[in-house]
């Protein structure tokens, strides 16, 4: 297992099972959420893509897995994935909390 | 200016646009704010990590070399136009169902 992929589960490991949560629900809005999350895959892979081939930045092979998909690190694919959702799922988080303190 | 410095400042302008066309409003949220401060605490762990490992490594050539601890300042103001985008369209890909 690469560095960069045990960093995304453990990022992604706690959301992911609480947002099956029932106040949280988040499967009610899978539609919103798959074509939030592929919206966002899409925009920053294509900037990641034209960073990387203009050399802005690139990848420690030692810390990735060495399969790439077009330029990139699967795990750097997978970042736009887990991360926009840890995002949504704070985001839901802290509108339920907002709304039980009232 | 360096190329990745203006890229993100530029996404930051685009992002604030669409939540203005899209009339998702985050930014007149106070909630939002405080998400994004919490964000940027998760962040420091995340970024931190793929930075102070050098798992990405940066071109002087193409940003300010500026940073806080180990993530350069871009990567905020990436961070920024990527995490307000993804809840812009939540929100409103969210809403139309209703």
């Amino acid at each position: 297992m690469s560095k960069y992929a045990i960093l995304l589960i453990l990022s992604g490991i706690i959301p992911l099972i609480l947002s099956f949560w029932p106040p949280l629900q988040f499967y009610r809005n899978l539609r919103a959420l798959i074509i939030s999350l592929a919206l966002v895959i899409i925009i920053f892979g294509a900037w990641d893509i034209f960073a990387v081939w203009r050399g802005h930045w690139s990848f420690d092979p030692q810390g990735v897995w060495p399969l790439r998909f077009i330029n990139l690190p699967i795990e750097e694919w997978l970042f736009f994935i887990v991360i926009p959702f840890c995002c949504i799922f704070t985001w839901e988080a802290l509108k339920l909390i907002k709304g039980k303190s009232r | 200016m360096k190329e990745y410095t203006l890229l993100s400042i530029l996404s930051v302008f685009l992002v604030l646009m669409l939540d203005i066309f899209l009339r998702t409003n985050l930014r007149k949220r106070k909630l939002f704010w405080f998400f994004i401060l919490v964000i940027i605490l998760f962040k420091f762990i995340v970024n931190g990590y793929l930075t102070g490992k050098n798992i990405v490594i940066y071109n002087p050539v193409f940003f300010m070399d500026l940073r806080i601890g180990s993530i350069p300042v871009e990567d905020f103001i990436f961070g920024f136009s990527m995490v307000t985008l993804t809840i812009i369209f939540w929100e409103y890909f969210r809403k139309q169902r209703a």
